[in-house]
């Protein structure tokens, strides 16, 4: 870094001085969350990964195949991911301050770069060595290939940071380049003999018990040619695109940091950009029909959200189907089917939300608040009906479990997740009670509390979730829930505006 | 006073035409007022006595006491803070005032109400607006749920985006406008659909000289129809086109 970029770093570092008594503050905190979270949280890892049954699922037959899918998974989130926030990332003023000065962006923004690498590096390096370990402690594998699986997971990182870069420089390649990499490390776990061709193969022929050794030399090759071609990337950043990233994830920090998470995630929405010429209103007698043409149409002009929203609520359906399979962890997948449902619901219910913001407004449109609401339901509880139900007579059929249990438990776990919607689009802003601390002889309770206030509907969809799944042993639970449920929501209508 | 809706040209021929349809069998839900014709005692359209808003120790409104005909135009002026925006919260009813009487049409103010939410119009601030909606979309569907016919929703939708020079964007979603646009979108929200009473804060913000003019046209064309109007404003040429009288408030706090 060029003498400039530092002393212009330095002014902006010198806004936020620190003082020792914050230093030793922070150094205590990260002892102290090192010390109460990560370190049980690394032990659970670790006992769990050397385990028997740990280390039976690392020495299976598919797991070359599954960590080569893997890898050209994350190569693939990380170009669809540097779109939307790369690695080269400042500050706004800091960015505009940097990126309009006559400096190559390898000299003003290699730090950002470098630090994000090194995250990124750490992370893989990490997980490649707790499987490489494993095997080792189970006498599964050789240490010698243990190291070198080690040494592919840092090398696996490097080339993500690359790719990360490569998605921020190159927004419009980044897709196809993403959609290649995608099929291709199917293909290669499909066919294994396709893996001495590819980089994910290469991944896949390093593993433990493989150690092909050629194939660790030949990853480690790539991430060092990529590594070496990060400064002209980096110099091939536009200042328009730097600057949007940075404004966008200061918005979305100052938002997740008031747990206001709905709309930091709304920063990173899809905007519409197709299918304007699509008359999505459509005036007609019948205005509960015109509002669900309205949030059909409406929801088509984010295909890519819709899809994701589609195959969100199939993905959920399926696993109610599988929690009432014997010897399933059945809470578990409820669990993860409820907030799967309110997940895939985002995209369908964009008019709802508007609904309830406008409930919250001055009066604009010629109906009341609660028939404005009521309209904008349909569309989401017709297509979350179409889709779910459909996904559960079809995975009910091919895993041979009776239909009508998880039927009913998806039914109602739908109508309860579309209620959360409701209820958390009505929540409105913290309220300032939950601000006050909360001292307790643990610490201060007061950040738990708002946690669980700003993710309340994803934590009430999970148990949702669990007590659709339990509809047959004890039905009180979904009614309890389903009670606690609605009177929140009522009331947040009751207080909207 | 008779509250003459015929006196509407794009509103009350419709609710006329559909008078002896709505009285036997009203639509469910629908705020379109059936009664064309109201009588109440003072006459006056807006009332306001001595209304004040004070929170704690801090006055937002000082005392005001203001009336207005049907067709007249009230100009709310004052500097920043002088509660310009307080005061046309009152009148639009989200705002309580801490004490006096605000009446419009002869009855109290609440937005919940279903006859004051027909009756008053308002943009205090841009409206809510649906990022997956064009312009065209939005004001169609502000006026299809207050027309009773679709085709009129659709002709006011183009006579709204026309007048205010949005028809050459009616295929544009809300982030794809600069700001003058957005407001003037805002504006053609609100005026898709039937009132007696609009209520705007600063319409003219963000709007370069020839959009002002435009504006002040529009409003003072709904001025002529009958529509009384409520306008806090900084921009003479604005308060000028449209004309009434001014309300001067003072430093509130």
């Amino acid at each position: 870094m060029s003498a400039r970029s530092e002393a212009a770093i330095r002014v902006w570092r010198a806004r936020s001085a620190r003082t020792v008594g914050d230093r030793g503050y922070l150094v205590y905190m990260f002892f102290m969350v090192a010390l109460v979270v990560a370190a049980p949280v690394a032990r659970a890892v670790w006992l769990s990964a050397s385990s028997m049954e740990g280390a039976a699922l690392f020495a299976s037959p598919a797991a070359p195949a599954v960590t080569a899918l893997v890898v050209a998974c994350v190569w693939a989130g990380a170009l669809l991911l540097g779109r939307e926030r790369g690695p080269a990332l400042r500050p706004p003023f800091l960015t505009h301050a940097l990126a309009t000065i006559d400096l190559h962006r390898s000299d003003t923004f290699a730090g950002p770069v470098l630090r994000a690498g090194a995250m990124v590096t750490a992370s893989t390096t990490i997980a490649a060595g707790v499987v490489a370990s494993s095997l080792v402690s189970r006498g599964l594998a050789e240490p010698l290939h243990a190291l070198a699986f080690t040494a592919v997971g840092a090398a696996v990182g490097i080339i993500t940071t690359a790719f990360w870069l490569i998605g921020q420089a190159f927004s419009r390649a980044a897709i196809p380049l993403a959609l290649g990499s995608l099929a291709l490390g199917a293909a290669t776990a499909t066919f294994p003999s396709t893996r001495p061709f590819s980089p994910w193969g290469g991944v896949a022929l390093a593993y433990p018990g493989i150690g092909s050794m050629s194939a660790v030399a030949t990853v480690c090759a790539l991430a060092i040619a990529l590594a070496a071609s990060l400064p002209t990337v980096m110099n091939r950043l536009s200042h328009a695109e730097l600057a949007a990233q940075a404004a966008r994830w200061d918005s979305v920090t100052i938002h997740a940091a008031g747990m206001d998470f709905s709309t930091a995630a709304a920063i990173y929405q899809g905007r519409p950009h197709r299918g304007r010429r699509l008359r999505a209103v459509r005036p007609m007698n019948r205005l509960s029909v015109t509002f669900f043409i309205r949030d059909a149409v409406g929801a088509t002009r984010t295909p890519g959200r819709l899809i994701a929203g589609i195959l969100a609520l199939t993905g959920a359906g399926a696993l109610i189907v599988l929690a009432f399979a014997p010897t399933a962890p059945s809470l578990l997948l409820g669990a993860v089917a409820g907030v799967l449902l309110f997940t895939g619901l985002g995209p369908l219910t964009d008019g709802l939300r508007h609904a309830a913001y406008v409930a919250s407004d001055l009066p604009l449109y010629g109906i009341s608040d609660a028939r404005l609401l009521t309209n904008h339901l349909l569309f989401p509880l017709t297509m979350t009906a179409i889709v779910v139900i459909t996904a559960v007579l079809v995975c009910a059929a091919t895993t041979g479990v009776a239909v009508i249990p998880p039927l009913l438990s998806a039914l109602a776990l739908a109508l309860l997740t579309l209620v959360a919607r409701v209820s958390n689009a009505l929540k409105g802003p913290l309220q300032p009670a939950l601000l006050a601390p909360m001292p307790t002889p643990m610490g201060d309770l007061g950040a738990a509390i708002r946690l669980v206030w700003a993710l309340d509907a994803v934590l009430v969809a999970a148990i949702a979730g669990v007590s659709a799944t339990l509809i047959l042993q004890t039905p009180i639970l979904l009614v309890g829930i389903t009670s606690a449920m609605l009177a929140v929501a009522v009331r947040r209508w009751r207080q909207r505006g | 006073m008779r509250l003459g809706l015929e006196r509407t040209p794009d509103w009350a021929a419709v609710l006329q035409r559909q008078l002896p349809v709505a009285r036997t069998r009203p639509p469910r839900g629908r705020l379109v007022e059936l009664r064309v014709c109201g009588l109440w005692e003072s006459g006056f359209m807006i009332e306001m006595d001595d209304v004040c808003v004070t929170m704690g120790d801090v006055t937002l409104l000082a005392a005001v006491s203001v009336r207005a005909r049907r067709g007249d135009a009230l100009i709310v002026r004052g500097r920043n803070g002088a509660g310009k925006s307080t005061f046309l919260r009152v009148l639009a009813g989200v705002r309580k005032p801490t004490a006096g009487l605000v009446r419009i049409g002869g009855a109290d103010v609440g937005e919940r109400d279903l006859e004051f939410r027909r009756r008053v119009a308002a943009m205090i601030g841009l409206p809510p607006m649906a990022p997956d909606l064009t312009l065209y979309d939005h004001v169609l569907l502000v006026a299809t749920t207050w027309a009773r016919a679709p085709g009129l929703a659709v002709a006011t939708t183009r006579d709204v985006l026309a007048e205010l020079g949005l028809s050459g964007l009616s295929e544009r979603f809300p982030h794809e406008l600069s700001s003058g646009q957005t407001q003037l979108f805002g504006l053609a929200m609100t005026l898709a659909r039937p009132f007696e009473v609009l209520i705007l804060d600063e319409p003219e913000q963000r709007l370069d000289p020839e959009h002002v003019e435009s504006v002040a046209r529009v409003l003072r064309a709904r001025r002529e129809r009958g529509v009384t109007l409520v306008l806090a404003t900084h921009s003479s040429a604005l308060a000028d086109g449209v004309g009434g009288q001014t309300v001067w408030l003072g430093a509130a706090a």
